[in-house]
């Protein structure tokens, strides 16, 4: 499992750690069962403080995604089959929809880019509550009642 | 380590002062090949009370010379001036001021006293009449002594000034000293100079305990009055 | 249950009747990488002169190790117990490398003997040379195994990284957090390096003429900032700085720049009120944290 932290995002360093971790878990790069690296290690190996990486460690377990055991380490705890690939899919096709949208209304490649990466890290650093942005219907990125939005 | 480190970093001092007193004294050696010769029919006596009286100065010169910089950090090539950068590293040890100076204002001392030492020594057995062992160590301890009271002088003014005023200032209470001890003759019966001194006290002659009394105390006074300026200072 | 490793309570210091210091409040949890940051001048290295009992403050209290310093006696007790390396790296220049460390480890009945030949060998220190002939980096390296070695629970460290180049930072970066993994040392260090700060922190604090003006978790701050970005048809109105909830408002032309960090969503709906154009919500990185606290209207 390779991780990579951008130290300079505003994304807090522990919640790219945790989201680098799910995925692994998600695309099958770690399975169930298997032992992740010590905390000492991964700090050790991108040269960051181990709180942090506890942290991230601490609130994986929180949310069930890995299990502590005392004295042995961190592991992958039980994935549930089938509930992520059907949500993967069903974001998948809700994204594709969004950018062939904002492609009819003449947006370029890297404006569209800009757009994702706005609206994503908008939603990620809201610690991980994903649900703060109102609902996106698939299908189009509707301007919402919260203002949180960028206007052409 | 102190210790270690106060010799490391006086040694070449150290060394310069008991050079230049050895290249004096070995004057009888090469003096001749410059044809620097006494001028004739001078007595002998004569001759040592000169070297005495220069050797006098020369405690006084070692004294002032070794003393240190407080607690400062001090280089061999340049005059200490402000505090040398290293002191923030000194001063994070888990040490305190007092012994710093204590141990730095020792070594000095030990040095001066060395020095004092073999001074004495050749001045007395270079006299044209016999020196008894208790006649020498009875003048090497009120030598010593005395001497002490300029070396603690000039550790106190190296606590509050920079290398250079602390020589100058050294130099200049002696002198002013040394010449009130004309005009009040109390000054002149408690006087470290007197006591350091075989003409005023000669050697067959009875202790000026006076002086050494009074050299011990103000020895003491001076070395107290430079700790406590050394706790208080900020760096 | 952590206790804080430094604590000051309205610690004051002039110079000169010219204010260094002003009621400074800091907490150090033990076991963190502290960050301290501010521009130059702000106070940071006499903060830590204070703490070294090399100056003594005006006003106000500190304790080190959860004892308040107030003799010279605690002072002595509390440095057996830490590790210094000053901003400008200075060692005695009559010593070799060698000797500097042959003079240090007698202070320390801690040494760590392991510490001190993984270091020499890692920094590639040679025993031999003398201080004067040691590059600033080198110099920098050599002051850092000493206040490493020597068994410390709380490392200060005034701009460790200044004058090192990549490689050696990343090296010493390494090695700090390492200490703090390994031997659970809290380490306290001032830095102009934002992206190292970035990098080995977990808590911050940010001084300005010394005052302290922000200070937290680093992450937690990541996770509160946001930067809301208002562009108006006209230029932006001055009444926005009346906005409730908004830190260090910023306008330029028709653009309008603030900070929030407290329910940013309800700041972002009052904003409606001035019908800007368009309104964006950015994260903020720490530049722009230390930038907008430093240079803040």
């Amino acid at each position: 499992m390779q991780l990579r932290v951008n130290f300079s995002s505003g994304v807090p360093i522990y919640v790219q750690l945790m989201e680098q971790i799910k995925h692994a878990v998600e695309t099958g790069a770690v399975r169930t069962g298997e032992q992740l690296p010590t905390i000492r290690k991964v700090a050790d190996d991108l040269a960051m403080n181990p709180n942090t990486v506890a942290r991230a460690y601490r609130e994986l377990e929180r949310e069930g995604v890995i299990e502590v055991r005392h004295g042995s380490g961190a592991f992958v705890a039980e994935v549930e089959t089938g509930a992520k690939p059907v949500a993967i899919a069903q974001a998948s096709e809700g994204l594709r929809r969004a950018i062939e949208a904002g492609a009819r209304l003449g947006l370029s490649e890297p404006e569209l880019r800009r757009v994702f990466e706005q609206e994503l890290s908008h939603v990620i650093g809201d610690s991980g509550a994903a649900s703060s942005a109102t609902d996106k219907t698939p299908g189009g990125a509707e301007p919402g009642g919260s203002g949180e939005r960028s206007s052409g | 380590m102190l210790w270690y480190k106060a010799w490391l970093e006086t040694r070449w001092r150290f060394c310069f002062v008991a050079g230049s007193i050895l290249f004096a004294w070995a004057a009888p050696l090469w003096a001749p090949l410059f044809h620097l010769r006494p001028p004739a029919g001078i007595p002998a006596s004569r001759l040592w009370l000169a070297v005495h009286m220069a050797s006098v100065l020369l405690y006084i010169f070692a004294a002032i010379f070794l003393a240190g910089s407080g607690i400062n950090s001090q280089t061999t090539y340049a005059a200490t001036s402000g505090f040398h950068p290293s002191m923030l590293f000194t001063l994070s040890l888990p040490v305190s001021r007092r012994r710093l100076l204590l141990v730095r204002a020792g070594l000095g001392a030990l040095q001066t006293g060395v020095l004092v030492a073999i001074m004495a020594a050749y001045t007395l057995f270079a006299r044209p009449e016999a020196t008894t062992a208790p006649q020498f160590l009875t003048y090497l301890a009120r030598a010593i002594v005395c001497t002490m009271a300029i070396y603690a002088l000039s550790t106190l003014l190296a606590c509050v000034f920079d290398e250079m005023w602390q020589f100058y200032g050294a130099f200049l209470s002696c002198i002013a000293a040394f010449l009130l001890q004309y005009r009040i003759s109390v000054l002149s019966w408690l006087s470290p100079f007197r006591g350091m001194s075989l003409i005023s006290y000669p050697i067959t002659g009875p202790m000026p305990w006076a002086s050494v009394i009074f050299s011990l105390v103000l020895t003491a006074v001076l070395l107290y009055a430079s700790m406590l300026i050394v706790q208080r200072k900020e760096y | 249950m952590s206790e804080a490793v430094v604590e000051t309570h309205g610690l004051s210091k002039s110079y000169d009747n010219k204010p260094a210091l002003r009621s400074l409040e800091l907490n150090v949890p033990r076991g963190s990488i502290y960050g301290f940051l501010g521009r130059n001048g702000a106070g940071k290295t006499t903060t830590m002169k204070l703490l070294l009992g090399m100056l003594r403050p005006d006003a106000g209290e500190f304790s080190l190790f959860g004892e308040t310093v107030r003799s010279e006696a605690s002072s002595v007790a509390a440095r057996r117990r830490i590790g210094f390396v000053s901003e400008g790296k200075d060692l005695y220049s009559f010593m070799t490398v060698g000797q500097m460390i042959r003079f240090t480890r007698p202070f320390f009945p801690g040494w760590r003997r392991e510490l001190e030949e993984k270091y020499l060998k890692l920094f590639r220190l040679p025993l031999n040379r003398s201080i004067t002939k040691l590059s600033k980096g080198m110099r920098t390296q050599l002051m850092l195994l000493l206040a490493m070695a020597r068994g410390a629970e709380l490392l200060v460290m005034d701009e460790p990284t200044s004058g090192l180049d990549p490689i050696m930072t990343e090296e010493v970066l390494q090695a700090l957090a390492d200490l703090a993994a390994g031997e659970g040392m809290t380490i306290f260090f001032s830095s102009h390096q934002l992206a190292e700060v970035e990098q080995i922190c977990d808590h911050v604090c940010l001084i300005d003429e010394g005052q302290k003006v922000l200070d937290g978790v680093l992450d937690d701050l990541k996770s509160q900032y946001r930067r809301i970005v208002l562009v108006f048809d006209s230029a932006a109105p001055a009444a926005l700085a009346g906005l409730k909830g908004i830190d260090h408002l910023r306008r330029a032309g028709r653009t309008a720049s603030m900070l929030a960090h407290v329910d940013v969503e309800g700041v972002v709906a009052r904003t409606q009120e001035f019908a800007p154009l368009s309104v964006e919500v950015h994260p903020v990185t720490l530049k722009e944290l230390f930038l907008d606290h430093v240079r803040g209207e």
